[in-house]
């Protein structure tokens, strides 16, 4: 096991001491190298800076920029139609208190019209009725007067035949209001103002 | 057949062919021992060979394997991300996308600003993000095989080919040790210009200390930041390293180093091979992307911290 070990390291720890100044390569600084290496590396960041970092950082601060435009966006979008909906809302509102009114007024013209077109109805039937009252009155009365003339001349008539003799004109106009007085017409026209 | 519709089989195809993959090394090595060659020394795995000798001023600035894949992340990282940035719409508009916005996300919220300031994270989230966008790669593109170990070829049709090999760049001290170095540089330079050079050394000390205490406190304090230069370092270095090493030794290097016989070598390449696979998935499904995370998160934070009105 030992001469394995020693088998494994042996050329290892050979080189780390007959190198010229005793250093194994794997740890010896080589300033070539560093100088190459420094060079290399100071080109890679002078290129990087100039040609890749930019592009990388514009990039995403364009995309950063347009993901807050597009949040403003939609924040705005939605505070719209938040202000919409509630002006649809005032208006669905305003249009039902409307229609409510509208439905009203009607409902109130309407009972206005029935109750205009019962007075109306009212008035024209008083007017028939005192119309027709009228016309019986009148009718009555012209009744009346026939009869008042038939009475007065059969009063007349009557008294001649029985008294054989003509009556002078007093004589007629007493009998005649005699026999009026014993009739009662008020009867007839009470009837009629009743009805 | 189709393999979309089969996830096991896809699950079981793959992993064989990870398994084959991860085992070629132990022919190469069986090959190898047999044509008497030199005995296999895992640490050349991470020998530099120069590819290209470059020297200025005394400076060695040669390409070499862990230059190699320096560039190769540099050019992923860029690429990819570029790439990425090119195809980002505002409206979301494929998988890539939302894996740039994940990782973008990531290393904006959860790494840079959840450990500072809007206006420092404004100011650092580039550095830290090439930061860990860099590592990541870095280490991720270790656990491809990649044809680059020199020092063993072989023969595609009368074309010599370099090994495939595994191999990371943040395996070698000195990646994640310069890194760490801008670090730590960068957040004491913040720390200074926010407080003053003394205001900021005065900063260490934590509330509550007074009088004759606050000299060991301070020496204490000013320890810790060196050795967070080598913690961070050493972190990133060793995880990938010993990553590495487990996989090396596992698929193929204990077979050949200990040279049990073929009965001996069979029973081991399957039992290490199947570990090879399993450390193979952990290392490249966490370690990778962890080791990335902690390196960048740390930054953060020292960075959070130097500027921070408390220590």
């Amino acid at each position: 096991m030992f001469a394995a070990i020693d088998t494994i390291a042996a050329p290892l720890v050979l080189a780390a001491t007959t190198e010229d100044d005793g250093l194994n390569p794997l740890v010896k600084v080589v300033p070539g190298l560093m100088i190459w290496t420094l060079l290399a590396f100071l080109v890679a960041l002078l290129l990087l800076r100039k040609y890749a970092w930019p592009q990388i950082t514009r990039i995403l601060d364009q995309r950063q920029h347009q993901i807050e435009e597009s949040i403003d966006a939609a924040e705005r979008t939605r505070a719209e139609a938040d202000e919409l909906l509630a002006e649809y809302r005032q208006r669905l509102a305003d249009a039902r208190a409307q229609a409510d009114e509208i439905v009203a007024k009607a409902e109130r013209a309407g009972e206005v019209a029935e109750r205009e077109g019962l007075e109306a109805a009212k008035v024209k039937r008083e007017e028939l009725l005192e119309q027709t009252r009228r016309d019986i009155e009148g009718e009555t009365r012209r009744a009346i007067q026939e009869i008042r003339r038939e009475v007065a001349d059969l009063t007349v008539q009557a008294t001649e035949k029985v008294t054989k003799k003509t009556l002078s004109a007093d004589d007629q106009k007493r009998l005649v209001e005699e026999a009026l007085s014993e009739l009662d017409f008020s009867a007839l026209s009470g009837e009629n103002r009743r009805n | 057949m189709n393999l979309r519709r089969h996830p096991r089989l896809l699950l079981a195809s793959l992993t064989t062919l990870l398994t084959l993959l991860l085992l070629s090394p132990v022919a190469a090595f069986a090959a190898e021992s047999g044509a008497d060659e030199p005995a296999l020394n895992p640490s050349d795995e991470f020998a530099l060979p120069d590819w290209i000798s470059i020297n200025i001023g005394g400076l060695d600035l040669s390409i070499n394997k862990a230059v190699f894949y320096i560039f190769l992340a540099t050019a992923l990282t860029v690429g990819v991300m570029i790439y990425a940035a090119r195809k980002m719409a505002s409206r979301p508009t494929g998988r890539l996308q939302t894996v740039t916005e994940m990782a973008f996300g990531l290393m904006r919220d959860n790494i840079t600003r959840g450990n500072m300031d809007t206006r420092m994270a404004a100011k650092w989230f580039p550095f830290i993000a090439t930061l860990f966008l860099f590592i990541w790669f870095s280490n991720m593109i270790g656990y491809l095989p990649l044809p680059t170990n020199t020092s063993h070829t072989f023969d595609l049709f009368g074309l010599e080919v370099p090994t495939f090999a595994l191999y990371a760049a943040t395996a070698n001290i000195s990646v994640p040790l310069v890194l760490a170095i801008v670090v730590w540089i960068a957040y004491h330079v913040e720390g200074i210009r926010k407080h003053g050079f003394f205001g900021y050394i005065r900063s260490w000390v934590p509330a509550g200390v007074e009088g004759f205490m606050v000299g060991p406190i301070l020496a204490i304090e000013a320890l810790s930041h060196f050795v967070r230069l080598i913690s961070l370092s050493l972190r990133l270095f060793a995880n990938i390293l010993a990553g590495h090493l487990l996989i090396l030794f596992m698929a193929g290097g204990l077979v050949v180093l200990l040279g049990m016989g073929v009965f001996g070598s069979v029973v081991l390449g399957i039992s290490t091979g199947t570990l090879a696979v399993i450390f193979f998935l952990f290392e490249i499904g966490l370690v990778a992307t962890l080791q990335a995370f902690i390196f960048s998160t740390l930054t953060a934070i020292y960075l959070g911290g130097a500027v921070a009105e408390e220590h």
